[in-house]
């Protein structure tokens, strides 16, 4: 790590094909600065995205990354840091990668608690199949797959999170720069899991769920005085679904993150050039 | 009485029948005999009928036979299930003073032998011994002198506590001393021989544990499925102590991802799962393929399709993991065929995987799996063990692999196909990579003349190691013989002691065994200079014989099982006499 690094640094030469204006922007230039922020450099960091617009990002990102399948990012995430420990691992998905078909992954990556920053790119539709609704829609937002809406709950993200025992849950909005960056550097400082879901909004498909909305709606929990710290505070944030919360909603200074408990602290990557010393032993087992 | 000796426990699950099987293999390979183990299970967890079954011989035994000389029958159900293979003089073991079998009679010519298993086992500490009783009764059957139980008791209950250990071995002594006492020992006369050799006793599954460590993998990811389960558990507290690490992940899609990660970041890592795990992992197949990663994916093979029988031998997967996965995928597919081979292939697997940056599926099936052999240690010799780590490029040789811009290029078509690998951490390599079609810096393409480049690069992988490595079969029998037999997978200790029933027959065959299916060995020679060739495989449809007719351009005869059973060498021999015959009858 070097402490000259730019946020530049961590851009590639590709210029993004997503559409102007698009929420995802923003999204990643905050997760670029507080990569920087927080004093990695492209040479130890590893990005890993799924599939969608939101799985672009590797491309667009200059670090060592994977582009996945979709809905698989967390867990090649965990293995890449499970193997590796000194490297910083950022996991970035959309709502569809994360919460409808990596669902599962979702819920066990927050339990797992690996030491690393999962950010979801949340623009309650789907966006690069053009325009079906997502797990995050809105009961009544009307899609082509949905014309009288999905007529069932939309997920809520940061609620699974914390029954799952989340030990840093956080929400924002892209296009508030600076408590984007703020909020995402957080989640990287972490011991543990830092999961940041952040309104990305979509110009093209979603006309409900766009900047105007969340300008208005959006409140900020820093200036209603929430203290993360407050598991119950935090639990009844997440349930009250008229309101839009930036900020970090809960944190577990405590945690101990997965490395830790299972003592995984040596790079996998150095091995003899032959078996291990010992390893006749293994033999020996079985007499 | 021949010094082979066939003995087998049944009852039903959860009566501690493997691990009173497990203990009189242990006792008889420590006893410098040699042991081959077979299990009959079903898919539950209690009830059902369940069978240990123990070869054993002074000689090296690598299958199993249609008979059974000694039974312990826990259960009247017991001995109907193995009344084929009981003969005259067979010597039926059960509990006189249980209701299920008080009305017990042996069937003509066999020996039925009451034994008080519950009342002396009670008397011994507990009727939970009942086993050891039994087994204590079959060493005096057999002449096995006792004490060889005892090394065998320990290591099995010495976690328990010494009175423990204690109260076992006067169970076997009250089993041994019944059997001296009320039986007339004229009826029988096993008397089966012990050596000074040292034998080691392991399973399949454990062999490709044990050599995964040694070709050095440090993070294994998989979810519980039978028969590969034990593959996860034999790693799990040993992997950690070479500093890796075994993840029980949420299911197959997250275990390969996991291990997908854990290989792009450098350290040697697999997967394991049987069929249905495969078909999960297919997805991600493709993208370790296109990204390049070096990964071994085991697939212990169970009967299928869908959910099948779990707990039943089949080779039915080859098809799949030959051609499984949309689009085109390079890949190797390594399908040890016994044992020990288990451990060596493993270790190859894992060099090929990163020598060629490539997906390599590691094939084992149910029978090599849950099957025990007893091997001379020497078969696992840790110091030939060579790790070769490929085209790992490091801070200092990277310079010579940017592009004008300075960027590091992953994907690189390299004549060979192998492109130069960099680790995260490493200094000027950062990159990213990727499923979709990409350049050699790993950026997404849809440019024609990429696409094909990128595809080229990857097939050309595939042909280097064709002509670098050795895709050898291997060969017994008598290479003249007319009859050529070609088997994959497990059969191969079948076959190859059906070769000794063939020649008492005055059968001449000259049997190879591959363990390369892709890319595997070209036969159309072997084949062209034998007049009958016959393929043997636990499937219905004879996949390796469509693949061996596919390449040699030569029709070749079937010999398939697929009822859930492994072959048994006895039996295999019978089918290859058969299919000659039937091929003589044939006007001309």
């Amino acid at each position: 790590m070097s402490s000259d690094v730019r946020f530049t640094d961590f851009k590639s030469d590709k210029q993004p094909t997503w559409c102007p204006g698009c929420g995802d922007f923003g999204t990643m230039n905050g997760m670029m600065k507080a990569l920087a922020n927080t004093g990695n450099d492209p040479d130890n960091t590893f990005v890993v995205a799924g599939i969608g617009c939101s799985g672009k990002i590797g491309t667009y990102m200059h670090s060592y990354a994977l582009h996945g399948v979709h809905g698989r990012a967390l867990p090649v995430g965990i293995g890449v840091k499970s193997a590796n420990p000194d490297l910083e691992v950022m996991v970035s998905g959309g709502d569809g990668d994360g919460y409808s078909i990596g669902a599962g992954h979702f819920v066990h990556a927050v339990r797992r608690n690996m030491d690393m920053t999962y950010v979801v790119m949340d623009n309650r539709i789907y966006g690069l199949t053009k325009g079906q609704a997502s797990p995050t829609s809105r009961e009544d937002f009307e899609t082509a797959t949905t014309p009288d809406g999905p007529k069932q709950a939309p997920v809520n993200p940061l609620a699974l999170a914390l029954a799952a025992d989340g030990s840093f849950i956080a929400q924002s909005f892209s296009s508030d720069a600076q408590r984007h960056t703020e909020i995402v550097q957080q989640a990287v400082e972490h011991d543990g899991f830092g999961f940041v879901n952040v309104y990305s909004p979509c110009v093209t498909f979603n006309d409900v769920d766009t900047y105007d909305y969340f300008r208005d709606a959006i409140v900020d929990l820093d200036e209603e005085g929430h203290d993360p710290t407050d598991r119950d505070a935090a639990q009844k944030k997440i349930m009250d679904e008229d309101t839009e919360y930036q900020g970090v909603i809960y944190q577990d200074e405590e945690s101990e993150p997965y490395n830790e408990r299972h003592g995984l602290d040596e790079n996998m990557a150095d091995i003899p050039d032959g078996a291990p010393e010992d390893a006749t032993d293994l033999v020996r087992e079985f007499y | 009485m021949p010094d082979d000796l066939n003995w087998a426990i049944g009852g039903e699950a959860g009566d501690g029948i493997n691990s009173t099987g497990k203990i009189f293999a242990q006792a008889l390979s420590r006893a410098g005999r040699h042991v081959f183990t077979s299990k009959d299970f079903a898919s539950r967890i209690r009830g059902g009928y369940t069978a240990y079954k123990v070869r054993s011989s002074t000689e090296r035994v690598e299958s199993v036979v249609d008979r059974l000389d000694i039974l312990i029958a826990l259960t009247q159900r017991t001995v109907e299930e193995n009344m084929d293979e009981l003969h005259e003089g067979s010597v039926i073991i059960y509990d006189g003073e249980r209701t299920m079998m008080e009305d017990f009679e042996a069937p003509e010519g066999m020996i039925g032998l009451p034994v008080p298993l519950k009342r002396l086992a009670e008397d011994a500490g507990g009727a939970l011994m009942q086993n050891i009783v039994a087994l204590g009764a079959a060493c005096e059957v057999a002449n096995f002198p006792i004490e060889n139980l005892d090394e065998a008791l320990e290591k099995r209950f010495g976690d328990k506590g010494e009175s423990i250990v204690a109260n076992n071995r006067q169970a076997a002594r009250l089993g041994e001393e019944h059997v001296v006492e009320e039986l007339d020992h004229d009826e029988f006369d096993y008397d089966i021989e012990t050596t000074d050799n040292d034998y080691v006793l392991l399973n399949g599954d454990e062999a490709i544990g044990m050599g995964a460590i040694a070709a050095g993998c440090r993070f294994y990811s998989g979810y519980p499925i039978t028969p590969a389960t034990d593959v996860m558990e034999y790693l799990k507290g040993r992997l950690e102590r070479y500093g890796g690490h075994v993840m029980q992940a949420e299911d197959e899609l997250a275990a390969i991802n996991m291990a997908l990660g854990a290989a792009r970041a450098g350290a040697r890592s697999m997967t394991a799962t049987s069929g249905p795990g495969i078909d999960l992992m297919t997805e991600t197949f493709g993208l370790v393929a296109t990204s390049e990663t070096p990964l071994v994916i085991c697939d212990v093979m169970r009967s299928g399709p869908s959910t099948g029988m779990p707990t039943k031998q089949e080779q039915g997967d080859l098809d799949m993991l030959l051609y499984g996965g949309h689009g085109e995928i390079p890949r190797f597919v390594v399908a040890p065929t016994t044992i020990s081979e288990c451990f060596h292939k493993t270790i190859e697997a894992f060099n090929l995987a990163e020598k060629y940056q490539t997906p390599v599926y590691l094939v084992g099936d149910l029978a090599l799996a849950v099957s025990e052999q007893t091997f001379e240690p020497e078969e696992f010799d840790m110091d030939s063990v060579e790790i070769d780590r490929g085209k790992l490029v490091d801070e200092n040789e990277i310079d010579s692999w940017l592009n004008d811009s300075d960027q590091f290029q992953p994907h690189f078509p390299a004549a060979d196909g192998i492109s130069p690998r960099t680790l995260p951490g490493t200094s000027g390599g950062a990159h990213m990579t990727t499923g979709l079609e990409h350049d050699e810096l790993g950026r997404r393409t849809e440019e024609q003349e990429v696409r094909i480049e990128q595809v080229d690069k990857r097939n050309q992988k595939v042909e280097t190691a064709k002509n670098e490595e050795d895709w050898d079969y291997r060969e017994f029998g008598d290479s003249d013989a007319d009859t050529l037999v070609l088997s994959w997978g497990s059969n191969e200790g079948a076959m190859r002691e059906a070769m000794g029933f063939l020649d008492e027959a005055d059968i001449d065959v000259r049997f190879l065994s591959v363990p390369y299916m892709f890319p595997r060995p070209d036969l159309t020679e072997e084949i062209e200079a034998a007049d009958e060739v016959i393929v043997v495989e636990c499937n219905a449809t004879g996949q390796f014989a469509d693949v061996v007719e596919g390449d040699t351009l030569t029709r070749v005869k079937r010999i398939n099982k697929y009822n859930g059973v492994r072959f048994k060498a006895d039996e295999l021999a019978e089918r290859i006499t058969e299919k000659l015959d039937a091929a003589q009858e044939v006007p001309t």
